[in-house]
C-alpha cells in the first residue's frame, strides 16, 4: 500500500456535539486532503522528524479530522497539529480542540474547531522510525598528495514503509535539497564539495597504538595517514564533519584515478583533524629497542627508572617525508614490567634527541615527536637516522 | 455494548420481603444515567465514579438491583445515597447473590409514594490519566510556548457518556493519607495486607474529596472553542475539572490541553554533571513555573516534554523527549536536550607528579660482605603516603554562533585540593562547581590542579579550594 498515511475530514453530518466517537454513523463521507508540502529534519543526530503540510476544508463549528497511519512507524505521542496562519485575505481560526484515539488502531481524531467554513493550511509533524541517514566521503588526493577534492554524500534509507514525493531534506547543515522518496528505496544526495583541500601525508609508529610489524626484529609497523583539518583555512570548518566511511582515491597523473583505500571518518569538529588511514608504509623503516633500563633505589620501595630508547629509522622513498613517534609512559613502564600503574611521573633527560615533544599532540602519558626524513640518496641508499628518547620515570613503586 | 453497568428497578408488584432470586420471571425497568462524575487519580489505578439516576419509588420496601459485568468495579466499593430531601428513604439491607457475581440487590424503604434522585458511587480501575507537554522553542530560542496536555484513558470496560470529570494531581497524598489513616509512618504503608490498603486507600481518596469541588461550567454541546481546564488547589493537592462533559468510550483515549503559555522566557546552561546527565555536556532550557513566566497556574503534573524549536521555515526541529516530576507552582523546569555537536567539551590531563612521599619503617635488616667486614644496615620501609597532583585543562570550544554559559561540577573522593583561578566553589564537601562564559567561535582553557592526599597522607573526606595557578 503506497499511501499508508491518510488523513480524512469527516463529513459535516457527523458532526455531532458530545457524541460518542464510536458511536458515529458507519457510512462516512470523508474528504483526502492531499500533502501539500513535506519536509523531512534529519538534523537531530538519531530522530527523524517528517512535517507534512496540508490544505484541509473545514466548515464552521467542530470539524473531525482523522489521521491514520497503518503499517508505518510512527510515534503517535510525538505527533503535533499546528493551524498555520491564514491564507491571505482569510481570517479563518482554527483551533484544535481534542485528540481521541481509537482502541487498536494506528490512528487519531482531531476534533478541530473553525471560525468560518474555508480551507486552513495546518502542518502535521511527527517522529518517523525506519527513515534515517548516513554519511559518506569521496576524497580524490592530487598527484603529488598535497590537496584532497573532498565531497561529503548524505545518504537516506526509508524503510519506513511510507513513500514521499517531492520533499524537503534538510540534514540540519549545508543545504536542503527537495527529492522524492521511494517505498525502500535508498536515496543520495552530494551535500557539499570541498576542492583543494591541502592535506598532510603522515607517517606514524606508535607501538602502544599500532603494534610492530616484526616484533622479532624489533621494527614497527608504520601507519599513513591523509590528515586534513576541517577549518576555514582548509575550506571547510562551517559545521562539523560528521562520522562516515571515506573512500579515497589518488590522481594517477594520467587522468585516471586510483582506489587507494577506505576508512571511517570520526565525527570532527571543526578546528579538529581528521585522519584518514591509508595502509603500511613499507618504504620507512622504524626499529625501536629499549637500550637502557636501570632503577635507583630512592628509599625503602621507592625507586626512579632511567629509560633510553633507540630508534634506528630509514627512508627508502625517492621523496622527503615526516615521521611521527609516539610513546605512551605507562605502556612503556608495563612493558618494562615496573609495578607501578599510576599515572606516569616522567621528564626528559639529557640523551633525548628528538625534538618536542608536540604540545598539542602529548599529554600526562602520550609523548608525540616529529622527525624529518630526507629522501633517499641519488645512489639509491636510504640514510639511517639513529634517535634516543631518554626518559626519567619517578616515584614508582 | 459499553453501558454494562446496570440499575435496575425490579418492579414493586413483584416484590416480597427477600424473594428476589427466588423468581423466575422478573419484570425491571432501567433507570438512565443522569449524570456521572469521575474522578481519577493519576498516581493510582484509581477512578471515583459518582453517577445520579431518577428512580420512581413506591411506599414500601422496593428493590433495586445494580450490576456491573466485565467491568473492573471494585463491588466492596458500591454505596447508594439519596439526592436532597431524602427523609422517609431507608437502604435496609444489601444483598450480594452468590450466583451472580457483579450484581448487588439493595431493599430500599419509602414512606410514599415518590419520585427521588440516587447516588450510586463505586471506586473503579482501568481508567487512568496522564500529562504530556509540548515545548515549542522560537528560532534564537529566546521564548519557548509551552502547552500542557491530559490524556484519560478509559480501559475499564464501561463506557462513560457525558461524564463530568475531574483529575486528581498529586502523588504522595494519598499515600500519606492512607498511613495516617492507618497510623502508619508513610514508608511503611507496603506493608499493609492487600484488602487492608484497598480499603484504606479508598477511604483516603473520599476524604480528598469530601467536598464537591466548584463544578465546572455543563455545556451540552461540544464547545468551539477549546475547552478549559479548571484548576483548583485543594489541600495538598490540585484538581484539574474539565469544561462540561466527556465521553470517552472503552478503549479509547482522548487528550485535552491543560493550558498554553506564549513567550515563556527561557535560559539556556550547559552543565557537566555525571551524576544528574551522564558523562557530557548537556544543553538545559531553563524555565520557571511562575506568573512571571506567564506560567504558574498550576502545578505540572509528572509528564513528559516534547520539545521542539522553530527552523524558522514554518518547521519545527525536534530536540528532545523527557520525562518531568511534578513542578510546584514557582518552581524551575528543566529540560535537557543532550549533547551539544556544536560545543566541544574536553578534558585533558596534562601532567602528574608526585611529592610530600611518606615511608612506614619497618624491621631492619643487617649485612656483611663475606670476606671483609663491610657493614650494611638496611631499613625494610614502604611508601605509606603521597601527594597525588594531577594538572588538567578543561577546554571548551564554542562554535554554535551564541555565546553559551557552561557550568561544570566535578565529584573529587578523598582528601583534595583543587587549585584553580576560575573562582569555584563547592557544591557539596566532595564537589567542585565552576562556571564560564564562552563567547562565540572562543576556545577556552579552564587550568586547575588536583592534589590528592593519598593513603597515610590521606587526613581528611573534602575537597578544598584553593587560588592559584593550575
Amino acid at each position: 500500500m503506497i499511501r499508508q498515511l491518510l488523513i480524512q475530514l469527516a463529513g459535516t453530518a457527523l458532526l455531532l456535539g458530545a457524541a460518542p466517537l464510536d458511536a458515529l454513523a458507519r457510512i462516512k463521507l470523508i474528504t483526502l486532503p492531499v500533502r501539500e508540502r513535506v519536509e523531512i529534519q534529519l538534523d537531530h543526530p538519531e530522530i527523524t522528524l517528517v512535517e507534512e503540510e496540508r490544505i484541509v476544508p473545514l466548515v464552521k463549528g467542530v470539524n473531525q479530522v482523522d489521521f491514520s497511519w497503518a503499517n508505518t512507524r510512527i510515534e503517535s505521542e510525538t505527533l503535533v497539529f499546528r493551524v498555520l496562519a491564514p491564507m491571505a485575505g482569510k481570517t479563518l481560526d482554527a483551533k484544535v480542540l481534542a485528540v481521541s484515539y481509537p482502541p487498536n488502531e494506528n490512528a487519531l481524531i482531531w476534533s478541530v474547531a473553525a471560525s468560518d467554513s474555508g480551507a486552513a493550511r495546518v502542518r502535521i509533524s511527527y517522529v518517523l522510525g525506519g527513515l534515517d541517514k548516513q554519511f559518506h566521503y569521496r576524497a580524490v588526493a592530487d598527484h603529488a598528495e598535497q590537496t584532497l577534492a573532498l565531497s561529503q554524500y548524505l545518504r537516506i534509507r526509508n524503510d519506513a514503509n511510507e513513500a514521499y514525493d517531492e520533499t524537503n531534506l534538510w540534514a540540519g547543515f549545508g543545504e536542503r535539497f527537495v527529492k522524492p522518496i521511494g517505498l525502500n528505496e535508498t536515496k543520495e544526495v552530494l551535500m557539499g564539495k570541498f576542492q583543494g583541500v591541502p592535506i598532510k601525508k603522515t607517517y606514524t609508529a606508535n607501538p602502544g597504538e599500532f603494534g610492530y610489524l616484526d616484533r622479532a626484529q624489533d621494527k614497527l609497523n608504520v601507519p599513513m595517514h591523509y590528515v586534513l583539518r576541517n577549518d576555514v583555512a582548509s575550506g571547510l570548518g562551517q559545521a562539523s564533519l560528521p562520522f562516515g566511511k571515506a573512500r579515497i582515491f589518488q590522481d594517477d597523473g594520467k587522468g585516471g584515478t586510483a582506489f587507494i583505500g577506505e576508512d571511517w571518518g570520526k565525527f570532527t569538529p571543526p578546528d579538529d583533524e581528521l585522519s584518514l588511514y591509508l595502509g603500511l608504509a613499507r618504504d620507512i623503516t622504524v626499529k625501536r629497542t629499549i637500550d637502557r633500563n636501570e632503577r635507583t633505589r630512592i628509599a625503602g620501595n621507592l625507586y626512579q627508572y632511567d629509560v633510553t630508547i633507540k630508534y634506528m629509522i630509514e627512508n627508502f622513498k625517492d621523496t622527503p617525508a615526516t615521521l611521527t613517534l609516539v610513546e605512551s609512559v605507562g605502556r612503556l613502564r608495563a612493558e618494562l614490567g615496573m609495578p607501578g600503574s599510576r599515572d606516569p611521573q616522567w621528564a626528559l633527560l639529557t640523551g633525548t634527541t628528538l625534538t618536542g615533544p608536540d604540545p598539542d599532540k602529548s599529554d600526562f602519558d602520550k609523548l608525540s615527536f616529529h622527525v624529518e626524513l630526507p629522501a633517499r640518496e641519488a645512489s639509491g641508499k636510504a640514510r639511517m637516522q639513529v634517535h634516543t628518547l631518554h626518559l626519567s620515570i619517578s616515584n614508582e613503586w | 455494548m459499553d453501558a454494562k453497568i446496570i440499575a435496575s428497578l425490579i418492579l414493586a408488584m413483584l416484590v416480597l420481603a427477600n424473594p428476589v432470586h427466588a423468581r423466575n420471571v422478573d419484570l425491571s425497568t432501567v433507570p438512565a444515567r443522569q449524570t456521572v462524575q469521575l474522578t481519577i487519580y493519576n498516581s493510582e489505578d484509581l477512578t471515583l465514579v459518582r453517577e445520579t439516576r431518577v428512580v420512581t419509588f413506591k411506599r414500601g420496601v422496593n428493590p433495586l438491583q445494580f450490576s456491573w459485568a466485565n467491568t473492573l468495579i471494585d463491588p466492596t466499593s458500591v454505596e447508594l445515597a439519596f439526592r436532597a430531601s431524602s427523609d422517609g428513604l431507608e437502604v435496609l439491607d444489601t444483598t450480594f447473590p452468590h450466583d451472580k457475581p457483579q450484581m448487588l440487590y439493595w431493599n430500599v424503604h419509602s414512606d410514599r409514594d415518590r419520585e427521588a434522585t440516587i447516588e450510586i458511587s463505586y471506586f473503579t480501575s482501568g481508567i487512568s490519566w496522564s500529562a504530556d507537554y509540548v515545548a515549542s522553542a522560537d528560532r534564537d530560542e529566546k521564548t519557548l510556548r509551552l502547552e500542557g496536555f491530559v490524556r484519560v484513558d478509559n480501559r475499564s470496560g464501561e463506557a462513560y457518556e457525558n461524564a463530568q470529570v475531574r483529575l486528581v494531581v498529586g502523588t504522595i497524598n494519598l499515600v500519606e493519607k492512607i498511613a495516617q489513616l492507618a497510623q502508619l509512618p508513610v514508608g511503611r504503608v507496603d506493608e499493609l495486607q492487600k484488602g487492608e490498603f484497598r480499603t484504606l486507600r479508598q477511604q483516603a481518596a473520599k476524604s480528598m474529596l469530601s467536598r464537591d469541588a466548584a463544578a465546572p461550567p455543563a455545556a451540552l454541546a461540544e464547545a468551539a472553542h477549546p475547552k478549559e481546564i479548571y484548576k483548583e488547589g485543594l489541600s495538598e493537592y490540585f484538581i484539574y475539572s474539565i469544561e462540561g462533559t466527556e465521553t470517552v468510550p472503552d478503549g479509547w483515549s482522548k487528550r485535552l490541553r491543560s493550558f498554553a503559555a506564549d513567550h515563556v522566557p527561557v535560559r539556556i546552561q550547559y552543565r557537566y554533571r555525571v551524576r544528574e546527565y551522564g558523562d557530557r555536556l548537556v544543553r538545559l532550557y531553563l524555565l520557571t513555573n511562575d506568573t512571571g513566566a506567564g506560567l504558574g497556574t498550576t502545578p505540572l503534573p509528572d509528564g513528559t516534554v516534547r520539545v521542539f524549536r522553530d527552523n524558522g521555515r514554518d518547521g519545527l526541529s525536534y530536540l528532545a523527549t523527557q520525562p518531568i516530576k511534578y513542578v510546584p507552582i514557582g518552581d524551575k523546569l528543566e529540560l535537557n536536550l543532550g549533547t551539544d555537536p556544536e560545543v566541544v567539551f574536553e578534558l585533558v590531563k596534562l601532567k602528574t607528579f608526585r611529592d610530600n612521599l611518606w615511608l612506614r619503617l619497618s624491621r631492619g635488616n643487617l649485612y656483611r660482605k663475606v670476606g671483609d667486614n663491610t657493614v650494611q644496615i638496611d631499613i625494610d620501609s614502604q611508601v605509606a603516603g603521597w601527594d597525588e597532583h594531577q594538572l588538567f585543562t578543561q577546554r571548551i570550544r564554542n562554535y554554535s554562533g551564541k555565546p553559551i554559559d557552561v557550568q561544570v561540577r566535578r565529584t573529587y573522593p578523598g582528601d583534595v585540593t583543587f587549585r584553580s583561578q576560575l573562582n569555584p566553589s563547592l557544591y557539596d564537601y566532595q564537589t567542585v562547581e565552576f562556571s564560564t562564559a564562552v563567547q562565540a567561535g572562543e576556545k577556552v582553557d579552564l587550568h586547575h590542579e588536583l592534589i590528592q592526599r593519598q593513603e597515610y597522607n590521606k587526613k581528611q573526606e573534602r575537597v578544598v579550594l584553593e587560588n592559584g595557578h593550575g
